[in-house]
């Protein structure tokens, strides 16, 4: 049986690099004796594949990974079984079962939703928004890996929102990532910084969840 | 103190996960209610120090038997560090996130000579006098303990005690006598903590030197001071407290697995090892108290490995049985056994066959020296052919890749030897093209050998950089495919052997070095040696006295006052036969030796595995 899972790694986690948070998933699986399915070989390993990678020093509200079990289970059980062993901070949310056929997550999200937590005026902030989709090109300095070349990031940023939060007001971007066009965290941060916002004024950055966009719709990973 | 952390300091941090605390398994005690509070500190950094078997069994041990309280903390990476002081964050404790001034007891883990720039780099991130002496009423208390403590006059100037031996055994009652002195002045609570067992305290003993600059005599100044120290010792490892329940680091630490300790001690009676002479005897946990206890760390950590730790973990009589027996149990879920070192004989492959069924990775060989003399010198006691014999079973059963560690430097060395390694190398190598079915490669490390407190070889000379560096450059004229050469930094190893069997003189060099940036010296890109050079220039130390010097057997020894059990003329007799290359047989098999730690310590050679058969 293959399911995909989606949890939520909270503020507390947001140091763990994608492996550490890999091994902390195995090793709840294990203390939950969840009935995973070993791949064969010399080095046998859980079969479970992580999504896109949550850039360390961010949280995550909506992550996922896939599993594969040997047999069946229930799936509420599942993640009753996980949430009882995960530390503080780590939260399976809900699971489904995968067709055998469905693409992996490296494959299918192809979407990311950021959230900055902003200390400014929501008026301002809407300017920067208005001034950002309007723009015809958006240059950047790549921060991935091709280092000291400029990347227009406006064709990857899908959507913008303003919402007030409690810190102050949270600027959200929906944003391309894996192919054709990756958008960095860190480079939009570089962009609101470009925009005039100071550093300073960025309280918290985060991942709201992961996406697969299709014909300029957006869908949970769950869903497809 | 962890809101700033987590949103100012550790976003602009490397590796920011070692410093955030709140893994699983992690002991909050509540800290009003706990009585004495103390941390243990570790001198590396995180990932290092949580692979420290010794710090785990410390952690539960105080955590969960008793009602004091033990937090952790490690030396912070150089960037952290520098953050740190410029934003004025004290070094602080992972459980409580409290700087370690709050702390009754701040314990060192000294598991390294060179590791001592860490401490005093910690105590001044602390905030806490480099300096015992510079130390008031206010200040904690800065304790010691680990294998390097068992010679702590090169340190005393820092520490105000010492726990020399079983921590497990001494730190719960030295911690109960804490809080019974509590309120006493700081030189009266010292002179109380000096009766517990294990505990050594060197501001209570006045040391006089002879005018060719050794040791005349070390007096206690008080008369209720011991005037030698004993080790503390666990009787009954089988019935020892041991973590059921270790903390899950987030962080892939360099040893991320269940780890079992199934023996202390090593009977082998090897003359250059240190850990051999001092964890004597042999203590053994039975075959189904280690199964217990692999069950319970496995299900309250999700491991996938188990590792069986000790000095020499063949040697352990229920190998056999615990193997088989923790394969049946745990292999089919996926979980992997470890066997961290091998005997060279063929019994370890068959063993390693057994519990690696498909995986092969390298295979690890301590032969130590080149020919059969000077392996008899060290009391190496493996044959030529049971080397050969192991290689070929490994090659055989699909092993591609050999690691040999070996010593230069050692007592009645000579160019022979050092042929005899580069040959017994080319005679591995050509078995390996025998037998394997690819081409296999062969990796040699060679240490430098320095002299130990403790051992035969106290009173030998250790070789000079220069005349180590010749042996290098000899040895490194020689080059075969697949076979690689790796030394050690000799110079690396001179200062370990200064402070090996140094004298309370050190302290001003050990202080100075760290005043002219030493930090990380066992890491080779911190190590600076003209850091240390300029330092025993400024104190005034002459190295030689510590290393090159043919030391007499009449000679005060600035240790002698630590009773590990063995015996100085048991020590002096090894020596002896090690210059007449007379092997000293294992006193399992053969009759006792006469280390004479089983008489002076009331303890024997505990062997609970059953399977003695296997050797």
């Amino acid at each position: 049986m293959r399911i995909r899972a989606e949890y939520r790694i909270g503020p507390e986690l947001r140091f763990l690099s994608n492996l550490e948070t890999m091994h902390m998933m195995e090793r709840a699986l294990r203390r939950a004796r969840i009935p995973f399915a070993l791949s064969e070989g010399f080095n046998p390993h859980i079969r479970l594949s992580m999504g896109t990678v949550l850039p360390v020093g961010l949280w995550g509200e909506k992550e996922y990974f896939d599993l594969e079990l040997d047999g069946k289970m229930d799936l509420e059980e599942l993640c009753q079984d996980l949430n009882r062993v995960l530390p503080e901070g780590a939260h399976i949310i809900q699971a489904r079962e995968l067709a055998v056929t469905t693409p992996s997550l490296m494959k299918a999200v192809n979407c990311a939703a950021y959230g900055f937590i902003l200390q400014m005026m929501q008026q301002d902030i809407a300017t920067i928004c208005q001034n950002i989709l309007k723009a015809d090109e958006l240059l950047i300095p790549s921060r991935g890996k091709k280092k000291g070349v400029d990347k227009d990031l406006r064709k990857g940023i899908y959507k913008i929102d303003t919402q007030v939060a409690e810190a102050g007001v949270c600027l959200m971007f929906w944003v391309g990532t894996g192919e054709p066009l990756n958008i960095r965290y860190d480079e939009l941060t570089d962009l609101l910084q470009q925009q005039g916002i100071p550093t300073q004024a960025i309280v918290d950055v985060f991942r709201e969840g992961n996406y697969i966009r299709i014909n300029g719709g957006l869908y949970s990973p769950l869903e497809r | 103190m962890k809101d700033r952390l987590f949103r100012d300091i550790l976003p602009r941090v490397s590796k920011p996960i070692r410093y955030t605390g709140n893994e699983l398994n992690i002991i909050k005690k509540d800290w009003d209610s706990s009585r004495v509070k103390m941390v243990f500190a570790f001198p590396d950094v995180y990932e290092v120090g949580m692979s420290h078997i010794g710090g785990r069994i410390l952690y539960g041990v105080i955590n969960e038997t008793t009602d004091h309280l033990l937090e952790r903390s490690f030396a912070p990476w150089p960037d952290m560090e520098k953050l740190m002081r410029e934003e004025g964050i004290p070094l602080y404790a992972l459980e409580s996130y409290r700087p370690l001034t709050d702390f009754e007891v701040v314990g060192f883990s000294l598991q390294y000579e060179l590791s001592v720039t860490n401490i005093l780099n910690m105590l001044d991130l602390a905030g806490i006098p480099i300096f015992s002496r510079e130390r008031t009423d206010d200040d904690p208390l800065i304790l010691a303990g680990g294998p390097v403590a068992f010679n702590p006059e090169p340190f005393s100037d820092f520490f105000d005690l010492f726990m020399i031996g079983d921590g497990e055994e001494a730190l719960p009652e030295l911690l109960d006598e804490v809080e019974r002195v509590r309120d006493l002045p700081r030189q009266e609570k010292l002179l109380r903590l000096a009766r517990v067992e294990g505990i050594y305290v060197p501001s209570l003993y006045e040391v006089s030197y002879n005018s060719d600059g050794t040791l005349a005599a070390m007096e206690p100044l008080y008369p209720e001071v011991p005037r030698r120290v004993r080790k503390a010792i666990v009787a009954d490892l089988d019935e020892a407290f041991y973590p059921d329940n270790p903390i899950l680091p987030y962080m892939t630490v360099v040893h991320d697995r269940a780890v079992l300790e199934v023996m202390r001690g090593c009977q082998r009676g090897c003359r250059f090892c240190h850990a051999g002479m001092v964890y004597r005897p042999v203590r053994e946990k039975s075959v189904a108290t280690l199964q217990r206890q692999a069950r319970a760390q496995l299900e309250n950590t999700g491991y996938e490995e188990v590792s069986l730790a000790s000095l020499s973990t063949l040697d352990y009589t229920g190998v056999n049985q615990l193997v088989k027996g923790l394969v049946a149990e745990h292999g089919s879920k996926g979980v992997g056994v470890a066997l961290p070192s091998l005997r060279v004989d063929a019994f370890s492959i068959d063993l390693a066959n057994e519990v690696q069924k498909v995986r092969k990775t390298t295979l690890t060989l301590a032969p130590e020296a080149g020919t059969q003399r000077l392996r008899d010198v060290i009391n190496k006691n493996i044959t030529q052919e049971q080397l050969y014999d192991a290689v070929e079973a490994a090659f055989k059963s699909g092993w591609l890749a050999v690691k040999l560690y070996f010593m230069i430097g050692l007592p009645t060395e000579t160019e022979e030897d050092l042929d005899g390694i580069l040959q017994l190398l080319e005679e591995v190598k050509g078995i390996g093209n025998r037998y394997a079915r690819r081409p296999v490669e062969i990796r040699a490390s060679m240490a430098c050998f320095v002299p130990k407190a403790h051992t035969p070889f106290q009173w030998q000379p250790q070789d000079s950089i220069e005349k180590l560096q010749e042996k290098i450059s000899y040895m490194t004229r020689y080059r075969r495919r697949g076979i690689k050469l790796s030394f050690h930094d000799s110079r690396v190893s001179y200062l370990e052997g200064i402070i090996a069997r140094g004298d309370r003189r050190l302290g001003q060099m050990i202080y100075q070095a760290w005043k002219n940036g030493a930090v990380f010296d066992g890491w080779s890109e911190y190590f600076r040696f003209e850091h240390w050079q300029k330092a025993m220039e400024e104190s005034g130390l002459d190295p030689q006295f510590y290393v090159s010097r043919v030391r007499s057997f009449d000679e005060l020894l600035p240790w002698d006052f630590v009773d590990s059990g063995v015996t100085k003329d048991y020590l002096r007799k090894e020596n002896e036969k090690a210059m007449e290359g007379v092997p000293t047989l294992d006193c399992r098999r053969e009759d006792c030796t006469g280390c004479g730690v089983c008489p002076s310590f009331e303890v024997e050679i505990d062997l609970r595995g059953g399977d003695e058969s296997a050797h």
